[in-house]
């Protein structure tokens, strides 16, 4: 019965392949060479002897003596600037996208500019990239389910930054990342830099030890206060709501360099609340004793 | 030794030229278009994070199959990836107990072979493989692929009621 066989075989090869096939592939030899590189960069890093620290956060440790040496670099007004250094619009029939890619200058920092610049660089293309897959997807799922080409609506990714804070000691700004299809939701990724040693900031740095007390009890200090005073609905930490700061905890910082904390829509508030923010001032005298 | 780039090349010209059946392969396992792109898009992924590491240029096409039955086979396994339920496609739609008295056509009783005497029929029988590319892609020596094409032969032998060329062992 080989015709069956054959048969069979015509139908397996019949099977219709999704138009968007390509662009999945496409997609897909653009992660497989990041993947690739990133393998590579990581061999060539333990070649060199080097132990290799991956970190979602920012990594710019320079060695001690360069630290110590920036450090004795005159401050000059305003040290370090956000730049755009790309506008990049993508747009098709299943996504438009928008993007604002900055770049960090900091006066007499090239390493330190360049770290940063890499690390934003990185993070963007990344949720482009992801972006991307998505709106394929949703227009894939959409089509397949009988939706005509014409009539899907492109997924809208408008990705933008913005600056918080740059004084003489602080670089502070965020990266948001929206995302609209029938609903819209946003991603943000702060990046806190001390400029004086080049590291990230932590709450932890501004706050001192007791940091999860003292910005937790500002935190709900400031929402028991918009709910009787501005109407403002919270959830309840048993429902979800806000429950103490974690030691990830999103924050930027505003122009005089006090904390702000950060919630995303959804996270201790629902969704008509938008993004919610906190901000901690400082307590006096680990602001005077600066470091 | 081949340059890395030149194995990325390979690989990724493979994949251009052969993705419309890699897309079948992985439908025939997963019976769903998302999920098969799924399954094609981290496969090639996978397979390009790793190319440098392949020894043998020659090999690159059984690797590549193996990568993306693997993927093929585990994407319901270890996910909270739901199957879907609305398929009214063959197999998902099948008793629980199939009734073996009743005879079914080829399709059905490809479905209901077990997985590893399904995917050496498949790959003889749909991607025209050599046993020996089989036993490569799925890790098993020669013999216990024949074996399993055997086997899987004979019960869809069972099942339909038709006799299925053993020429072809």
């Amino acid at each position: 019965m080989k015709d069956h066989f054959e048969q069979e075989k015509l139908s397996y090869q019949s099977v219709e392949v999704p138009p968007a096939l390509s662009f999945t592939v496409a997609a897909a030899i653009r992660e497989g060479d990041r993947r690739r590189r990133a393998r590579r960069r990581v061999r060539r890093a333990c070649t060199a002897g080097l132990a290799g620290c991956a970190c979602f956060c920012l990594l710019v440790n320079s060695s001690p003596a360069l630290a110590s040496a920036l450090e004795q670099v005159p401050v000059l007004g305003h040290l370090a600037r956000l730049v755009t250094v790309e506008e990049y619009h993508a747009h098709n029939r299943t996504r438009l996208i928008d993007v604002r890619r900055p770049a960090l200058t900091v006066t007499g920092r090239p390493q330190l500019e360049e770290a940063i610049t890499v690390e934003i660089d990185q993070q963007i293309d990344l949720l482009v990239e992801e972006a991307e897959l998505r709106a394929e997807e949703q227009y894939t799922a959409f089509t397949v389910t009988g939706g005509q080409e014409e009539e899907f609506l492109p997924v809208i990714v408008t990705i933008d930054y913005e600056l918080r804070c740059s004084n003489q000691r602080y670089l502070s700004f965020l990266i948001y990342q929206t995302e609209v299809q029938a609903t819209a939701y946003t991603q943000i990724f702060a990046y806190n830099l001390d400029l004086t040693t080049g590291e990230p900031v932590t709450l932890e740095d501004l706050l001192g030890p007791d940091y999860q007390a003292i910005a937790g009890e500002a935190v709900q200090a400031e929402m028991d206060r918009r709910v009787r005073e501005e109407d403002a609905v919270y959830f309840t930490a048993d429902l979800g709501g806000f429950s103490g700061i974690t030691a990830g905890q999103l924050f930027c910082l505003d122009e005089s360099g006090n904390p702000v904390i950060l919630f995303q829509k959804y996270e201790v508030a629902p969704g008509f609340m938008g993004q919610q923010e906190f901000t901690v001032p400082i307590p006096e005298p680990s602001l005077q004793a600066g470091r | 030794m081949t340059a890395p780039t030149d194995k990325r090349q390979l690989l990724i010209d493979h994949i251009l030229a052969g993705q419309d059946g890699f897309y079948r392969l992985a439908y025939s396992y997963v019976k769903d278009p998302d999920a098969a792109m799924d399954v094609v898009q981290e496969s090639i992924a996978k397979a390009l994070g790793k190319v440098d590491g392949l020894r043998q240029p020659a090999y690159l096409k059984t690797w590549f199959y193996r990568i993306l039955v693997n993927e093929s086979v585990n994407y319901f396994r270890h996910s909270r990836r739901l199957v879907p339920l609305d398929q009214d496609g063959p197999g998902l739609s099948a008793a629980p107990e199939p009734d073996y008295s009743a005879r079914i056509d080829l399709h059905n009783a490809i479905e209901r072979l077990g997985e590893k005497e399904r995917t050496v029929i498949r790959l003889r029988f749909f991607e025209d493989l050599k046993l020996e590319e089989i036993a490569k892609i799925t890790g098993a020596n020669l013999n216990t692929v024949k074996s399993r094409l055997y086997k899987g032969l004979k019960r869809l032998r069972a099942w339909t009621g038709e006799d299925f060329y053993e020429g072809s062992l």
